[in-house]
């Protein structure tokens, strides 16, 4: 069960407000945010105005956003995002920034060099001490994933980068 | 429909399908034993494979999942008391009493046995029901299925976890990202923002990864912590299951697929609910309640059976109506999507062949389910000693690698980050991404039959509604009574079996 934390103004009081303004945003930018038809070829039918749609959900969401606000100062829930400890804070964003280093990595080392550096780094971060077998994992469980997923679905992965020189030519796999 | 259906057998009945079923029911299960791993990111993970896949191949490996995943969840449940998955809480009450008794093995392939029995009878239920349901569903037109369709996403948001007015502002959030793209009628670019990768919408693929699989993995790596159990804790010991064990059941069992059956047509109630209400009500009628919670084979037998009796079920709403009962189901979704079938009511007048097969893929994955079981029970019980500093990069390279075979962009990456974050952030908060996903996948939908309504009314909606299409004015008038009727139940059961 949900613990009593905040009894007036809350977490939820704020996420309130954050759909309002979104809401309110977005009923100023529809009309600016659908283009518009070129000709009309429906002319004397009656369709559903492209804007309608979108205007309904912003609409619905503003309303939706006021009783939250209304219910939001009642609600007994705790903000688990305060509760994290340091550990945790820290861990989720060591792994955030591994991840964003891990794009620009497997895009251009190539899949397979990129997850093994991904791997060793983070299994290291997260206690591993025996590095033969990080790097071992780190090499064969990628190079399985991209044989499989080339061979066996028919898809690509990032290659090598030494994909370029014919001796070494990783379509061939 | 019965030729449809014989079809559908002869469809099914291919090697290659029995082998991917078995392979992803292994995965399933390797998951599913993972303690903090959930079936719903194997699914989300592994849901790439099935877009490159024949149909036939790719959902069936997938279903096998979701089978194996459910009844993964039972092997540390019952050996250390720690849970794989949600629905395998209600097995912890009498499961570990058995391992300390020596009777882990017995217990194992209870859960087993009567996982299957389940999970083969609801299956079997689903397809004797699906063929009328869609048969009805063929009668509806665009207004009928937009009212269909909007009852069921404010029936799923008030029954997701959490408050209601939470869930349906996650569900106006997935419609909005929904409208990201093009309008589905007149096909113009809208709140594309200048970005050309959006400009025909937020890609699907990505999204489920994101909101589903890197939330659990953040949750999983706010402690170090590598492996928790030694490896003498997981042996399988003492004798196994007797037939006249499993027969001394026989009640339990039908009692308990009666209770998952029915849970499973629900929206948004689920597996974990369905394992606590088998596991009461077969206490409540036992001549021996004392014994429930000190090693009770029974026990573990009505929360297995009935959670699994789910699974089959939550497809009667997904394939007629195009309506997900679940998050499990949402993944789903997303592979027929990729395989070119839009689940709802044309599916099975279009396609019921390929359902059938599919539907028949299912009851043959529970003979492959207790094969794979019963000959690896001891090697996923050691799976739980595996350590989570090699799975959590492992799982996120596969989250990566699967996101990027989907259009092979570097945005695509950004955009399962964002959702990642996004998730994780949700669940911290209490908001459940369910009604977000769903409202995401059917928002087209939705905006598009509300757009034929529309023409066909020739402007004079609600007129229209009353009059001439009265089955929609019905199901609008009852969108109020229902959604309140399924929101008190839900929260009558979480409030019961305290299952979120």
């Amino acid at each position: 069960m949900d613990e009593v934390v905040e009894k007036k103004f809350n977490f939820n009081t704020v996420a309130a407000i954050c759909f309002i303004v979104l809401a309110i945003i977005l009923l100023i930018f529809i009309p600016s945010q659908i283009d518009k038809p070129l000709i009309q070829l429906s002319f004397g039918q009656f369709n559903l105005p492209p804007q309608l749609f979108p205007q309904i959900i912003a609409g619905c969401m503003l309303a939706l956003g006021s009783w939250f606000f209304y219910k939001s100062f009642s609600l007994k829930q705790s903000n688990d995002l305060r509760g994290l400890d340091k550990e945790a804070i820290t861990n989720v964003i060591v792994t955030l920034v591994m991840m964003a280093i891990y794009v620009p990595l497997m895009v251009n080392l190539g899949f397979v060099l990129g997850s093994a550096i991904l791997i060793v780094a983070m299994s290291t971060y997260f206690g591993n001490r025996n590095y033969i077998a990080a790097v071992l994992i780190g090499i064969f469980l990628p190079m399985l994933m991209f044989v499989t997923f080339r061979r066996l679905l028919l898809v690509e992965l990032p290659p090598f980068p030494i994909d370029i020189y014919p001796l070494t030519n990783w379509s061939l796999i | 429909m019965y030729e449809a259906f014989l079809e559908g057998i002869g469809l099914a009945l291919r090697l290659d399908t029995m082998l991917y079923m078995s392979v992803g029911l292994f995965l399933g299960m390797f998951v599913g034993a993972l303690p903090g791993f959930t079936t719903l990111m194997a699914m989300a993970i592994l849901l790439p494979i099935s877009f490159f896949l024949d149909p036939l191949l790719g959902i069936p490996f997938l279903i096998g999942v979701y089978k194996g995943g459910i009844y993964g969840g039972s092997i540390p449940a019952i050996l250390v008391s720690m849970p794989g998955t949600g629905a395998a809480v209600a097995t912890t009450f009498d499961g570990p009493a058995l391992t300390k008794k020596g009777q882990a093995r017995k217990a194992l392939e209870m859960a087993l046995f009567a996982s299957v029995t389940g999970d083969l009878t609801s299956d079997l239920f689903t397809i004797a029901l699906i063929g009328p349901i869609a048969a009805i569903a063929l009668l509806l037109g665009p207004p009928e299925l937009a009212a269909i369709l909007l009852l069921a996403l404010i029936v799923i948001s008030a029954t997701s976890s959490g408050v209601f007015v939470k869930g349906l502002l996650m569900l106006v959030v997935g419609l909005f990202f929904g409208m990201i793209g093009q309008d589905p009628i007149s096909a113009l670019s809208r709140f594309a923002f200048g970005i050309i990768e959006i400009e025909s919408g937020i890609p699907l693929l990505p999204m489920l990864i994101g909101v589903f699989a890197l939330p659990e993995i953040f949750v999983n790596i706010e402690k170090r912590a590598s492996s928790l159990i030694k490896a003498e804790d997981l042996k399988v010991s003492g004798e196994g299951l007797t037939w006249a064990e499993y027969k001394g059941v026989g009640r339990t069992l039908v009692r308990s697929t009666m209770i998952g059956t029915s849970i499973g047509m629900i929206p948004g109630v689920g597996q974990v609910v369905a394992a606590f209400m088998g596991y009461a009500a077969a206490k409540s009628a036992s001549s021996h309640p004392e014994t429930f919670g000190k090693g009770e084979l029974e026990g573990v037998a009505a929360a297995e059976c009935a959670n699994n009796a789910v699974n089959g079920p939550t497809l009667v709403p997904l394939l007629t109506l195009g309506i997900p009962g679940d998050n499990l189901t949402v993944i789903l979704v997303g592979a027929f999507i990729a395989q070119g079938m839009r689940p709802g009511p044309l599916l099975m007048e279009e396609q019921a062949p390929l359902v059938y097969a599919i539907l028949v893929a299912m009851v043959i994955a529970n003979i492959l389910f207790l094969g794979i079981g019963y000959v690896c029970i001891p090697f996923f019980a050691k799976v739980v000693t595996i350590r989570k500093s090699f799975l959590l990069p492992l799982t996120l390279v596969f989250a990566f690698a699967g996101t990027w075979v989907f259009r092979a962009q570097p945005f695509d990456l950004g955009v399962l980050v964002f959702f990642g974050a996004f998730g994780y952030i949700a669940k911290k908060l209490h908001f459940d991404v369910t009604p977000m996903a769903m409202g995401f996948i059917l928002g087209p939908t939705l905006e598009y039959s509300f757009g034929q309504s529309v023409t066909l009314s020739s402007g004079n909606l609600i007129p229209y509604m009353l009059f001439e299409r009265p089955i929609t004015g019905v199901i609008f008038a009852i969108t109020p009574i229902v959604t309140y009727l399924m929101w008190r139940r839900s929260a009558r059961l979480r409030k019961q079996f305290g299952a979120e």
